[in-house]
This record gives C-alpha cells, structure tokens and sequence, in this order.
C-alpha cells in the first residue's frame, strides 16, 4: 500500500460516524447493542490481523491482551475512579507493553512453535484473571458502572453507540495511515519473504516488535470499549471461544485487508442472528457452523471473501495493463 | 584499481560439511566480478556471508575498510551492498511498485509517527516517481500495479533486480539473474549490468551458470569447486586453465 487515502475513504468514515449518530435516534436498544458488540469485534480483529495477515505472525495471544485491557479499564475506573477517557488509553498502553515484553521471546519463535507459546500465554492469562480472586473477583466476575465522559453518561447501548462509531473511526484512520506507510510495506514484507525484507534495510526482528505492540494496543483498546456497553465482565469472555471467533471473522473476510477484516465481522457477528432466525432445531448447530465456515474459508477461499470478490470484480475492467490507467496521483 | 571487497580466509561449516574452506577474494571497484562454480560449490554461501544470513567460523569481509560481518543482515544494504537472489525469493503477495518501494527503504525514514504530515507526503510521492522509473529503466512500468507472484518467470527475476536497485548500491550481488531466461532477455539483463557499472560505477558480483552472460560481461572470475578456489583470472584466462575445465565446464569437446 502506498500513496494518499481516496476521499472514498474519508466519505465512508464519515458515513460510519453519520451512521454513529443517527443510528441511535430510530434502531431499537437490541440492535445497537448489536452493533456495539460488532465494533468492538472490529477493532479487536483488525489488531489481530495486523499480525496474521500483515505481518505473516500467526500470533494468538491476542485475546489476553484483550482481556487485558477490559480488565484494566473496569479496575481502574472501579477501584481509582480513573475516568473513562484516561482509563482506556492507560488500558491500551498497559496492554502494549505486555504486548512487547511478549514480543521478546515471540519474535525468536516461528510457525506452529509461534502459535502455541503465544496461545500458551492466551490461557495462562484467562487462569490469571481465574484465579486472582482479590482483583478480578475471579469466576464471580466484575460488574462495571457505566462510564461518565465529561459529563455524558454512558448507560445504554444507545448512549454507547456514537463512542463506539468515533472509537472505531479513529482506529480505521490510523490504520490506514499505518499500512500505508513505511510500516505497513515493512510488515508485508516480512510476511511475503524476511530474506528480502532484511537484503532490502528492514529490521526484521524491530520492526516485528512493532507488529507485536501495536496489535496488543488495539486488543487493548477493543478491552477498553467493551466497558462501554457491557455492564459485567468474567474470564470466560476471554477464552478461546472468542480467539477462535476473532480469527473467523479475519479468514474468512480476507485477512492483510482492512475491508476485508469488516466483511468478516459483519458477517460472522451476525451469523448467531441469521440462525435465530432460522427453524429453533438449527440453534445448537452454531458452534458447528462457525468449524465449517472455517474450514471451507480456509480451503477455497484462503484471501478470504473480500479476496474473492476482489478477483471476481478485478477481471472485468483490468485485463490489459496501462500505464495511464495505473498512474494514480499521489502528491 | 583498489578492492572495493575483500574477502580473507573465509570458512564456513555446515555440520560436518564444509561449505567453504579457507576462501579469500578481492574484487575490483566498478568490475564485474564473476562467481562461477558446479552446484554446491559455495557460490551462494559466500554471497549469505556478506549478507550476513549466515556466519562464518573464521575469516573477515571487509567493505570499503571496513567489517562487513560485524553488521546486521538489515544494515547491508545501508552501507551499500544490495543483492538479489535465487530462488526467485520475492515479495510475491505485494505489487510490483510495492516491491520496489520495499527495496527504497533505505531512503525513507523511519515509521513512526504514521499520521498524516506534509513531510511524510513528500517523501511517500518522491519514493514512488523513483520506484517508477527504477521500474522504466527495468522496463516493468506496464505491470507496476500487478502482484509480484502474478508475473512470469523472466520478469519475477528483473523484479528482483530492480528491487536490488532502489537500494541505490555501491556494490550488487547478483545470485543467477540470467538462469532460466530466455536469449532475447539475457542479453536485456547483459546490457542492464553493463549500464550500471558504466553510468552509474556500481561493482557487481555475479554468480551465474549462463556461460554466455559471464564470458561477455565478466572482467574477473573466480572459480569455486566443493568450496574452494581452484582458479581466478580474466575470461580468457579461465577458459583455457585445465583444472576449470575438468571441474565445471567439461572436457573440451563440451566446452
């Protein structure tokens, strides 16, 4: 990725945050909290693709660092009463520097032995947040009051909604920005070949460690919003049901591809609605729907859906290149 | 002319194998220095040494005065030694304009902060017009927005070329560029490291079994057998040294 973001770009967050607005005026309070809850996923599966489809790290740590932020912000707004606005950037920045204390030993480790440690750390984090009656109330779990940012009380769903749509804007913005820069190619790099990456000046190992902190501080942040809208938390919602939910949505949408990762959220998020739908029999097979999805994803579409639509509508105008056509402007 | 490379006493182990014993080598600033040697010789050994994928057990690499070796693999290219590789290692699910801006790196700073500034602008647009005509020189500009993986072989490896470019390097190692190429793009690829060492004074090292493409282009050789040097000189020289021939390029009737 390179160059300056289309105003396309631009329009569609200012849709979302149109959207963030106006939403809460005529949805009934279940599908906001739909929609929160769907943010919220966005922006946890954008951090993690920011390893795995990126960065080529098949890193699954990521849901501690999740964990990690929800229980930061809850605990420090419940026992510091540390606003909302100060709690969850602290919570983010908590979550990064675990994020790089990880990144130590992770950056030494590859393939499956990469996943395994870092999954490693995924449940002895849940165990820690387990056991550790005295601060997380353990499996009894922690109820959060509701937050207060200057002034504007955040208590339903409808109320969170537009904080969800600026949070989640800001983050599609920077990572815009940050895969279009320098880093974004350094990453792709290092996915695609880390001999050439390296034959070429980049600091495979640094810039890896980047990887690994920035992706923990969206998982943190992801953390931060869930105490917006949820009004209780317990380890359970930091297992590996969730870590296996989060990597669906990046697979099967497209993951290295922020459309791509939203297609899957939206999709994946709503599939338990699309079910409810269906005949009630076809409820239980939910957690089965999600394996095949999964497995077919994985084995017929491995860009994902967003990859296959972008071949699918690529062929069409783009059969013979033109070096007119292909020169965008960039200043 | 003095030794823009010097290479000393150079041996590397595998195990129990011996990939390159005791090798030394100059090589002459602005030359074309050939590499040449059967399979397994320690060609591309040599080459991962100054790239510092790999270590030697003894010797030195010096550049310019001074130790190569002392250097990370990704501090190579910044003090001027670029290269190309094999086994058409490229960054296949990238474009190819992004391929190129990966081997500018070197000239855009550093990434953080990423947000919007006019600064980052600036050097964003100067680094894609100098991929551009990295790629025009290289005469990829028609596939500039197609994905590396995408292109057939014979591109992929000027690719690779011209990604080794963009890093602007005194010296260029270059692993087998001709191999698998068809005549017509052999001699583009000849006259493209004439031109480089001509306009621009780059020194190159050339690793190649296309004997066509060594004998016009090379003003040095060496040649390697089971990690050893067994001959150095001009092409002429090498073409009539009996010990070459008997190991790389055949009894006489085949050479």
């Amino acid at each position: 990725m390179y160059g300056e973001l289309h105003w396309r770009t631009f329009a569609g967050i200012a849709i979302l945050l149109a959207l963030g607005v106006l939403l809460p005026l005529v949805l009934p309070e279940y599908f906001l909290y739909l929609g929160n809850t769907l943010m919220m996923y966005a922006i946890l599966a954008l951090g993690l693709d920011l390893l795995l489809g990126w960065s080529g790290q098949f890193a699954f740590a990521h849901i501690a660092f999740f964990g990690i932020g929800i229980y930061t912000s809850a605990l420090l707004q419940i026992r510091l009463g540390v606003p909302f606005i100060v709690g969850v950037p602290i919570a983010a920045m908590f979550a990064g520097v675990v994020g790089l204390l990880i990144a130590i030993p992770a950056t030494r480790l590859r393939t499956v032995y990469l996943a395994l440690a870092t999954y490693a750390f995924a449940e002895c984090a849940q165990w820690v947040f387990r056991t550790w009656d005295s601060v997380t109330k353990g499996s009894d779990g922690l109820r959060i009051s509701p937050p207060d940012i200057f002034g504007y009380v955040v208590g339903t769903d409808r109320r969170a909604f537009p904080v969800m749509a600026i949070i989640l804007a800001l983050v599609l913005l920077s990572l815009l920005y940050l895969t279009r820069s320098r880093l974004g190619r350094d990453l792709c790099a290092i996915r695609d070949s880390e001999h050439v990456a390296s034959a070429s000046g980049v600091d495979v190992k640094r810039t890896k460690m980047v990887a690994f902190v920035l992706s923990a501080v969206f998982a943190g942040l992801a953390g931060g919003t869930f105490t917006l809208f949820q009004s209780f938390i317990n380890p359970d919602s930091v297992g590996l049901a969730q870590l296996i939910l989060v990597l669906t949505m990046v697979v099967v949408g497209g993951s290295g591809s922020i459309a791509g990762v939203l297609v899957g959220v939206l999709l994946i998020g709503l599939l338990p609605e699309i079910l409810r739908a269906a005949p009630r029999g076809l409820l239980v097979w939910q957690e089965f729907a999600y394996g095949l999805i999964l497995v077919l994803a994985t084995m017929f579409m491995p860009r994902g859906l967003w990859g296959v639509a972008k071949t699918f509508f690529a062929r069409t105008p783009k059969s013979a290149p033109t070096a007119a056509k292909a020169r965008q402007p960039t200043s | 002319m003095s030794a823009i490379l010097s290479i000393r006493n150079l041996t590397v182990r595998f195990g129990g194998l011996c990939a390159l014993n005791d090798f030394s080598m100059d090589v002459a600033k602005g030359a074309i220095h050939a590499l040449i040697g059967p399979n397994g010789a320690g060609k591309s050994t040599v080459f991962n040494c100054i790239s510092r994928f790999c270590d030697p057990a003894e010797g030195s690499i010096e550049f310019e005065g001074s130790s190569v070796l002392k250097r990370p693999s990704h501090d190579v290219i910044r003090i001027g030694i670029g290269r190309t590789f094999q086994n058409l290692e490229l960054l296949a699910g990238m474009t190819v304009l992004e391929n190129v801006l990966v081997g500018l790196s070197r000239r855009i700073p550093n990434y953080l902060p990423f947000g919007p500034s006019p600064r980052r602008s600036r050097t964003e647009a100067q680094a894609v017009r100098d991929a551009e005509d990295i790629l025009d020189q290289t005469g990829l500009r028609p596939y500039r927005d197609h994905l590396a993986g995408e292109l057939d072989f014979g591109r992929q490896k000027l690719l690779d070329l011209a990604r080794a470019l963009a890093g602007d390097p005194q010296l260029l190692l270059l692993d087998e560029p001709a191999a698998g190429l068809r005549n017509r793009e052999i001699s583009f690829v000849d006259s493209l490291l004439l031109d480089l060492v001509r306009k621009r004074g780059v020194t190159i090292i050339l690793v190649e079994h296309v004997m066509q493409l060594v004998m016009s282009v090379a003003d040095r050789i060496t040649v390697l057998n089971f990690g050893q040097k067994i001959a150095e000189g001009s092409p002429n020289d090498i073409r009539s040294d009996s010990r070459v021939i008997e190991a790389y390029l055949g009894r006489p009737s085949h050479a």
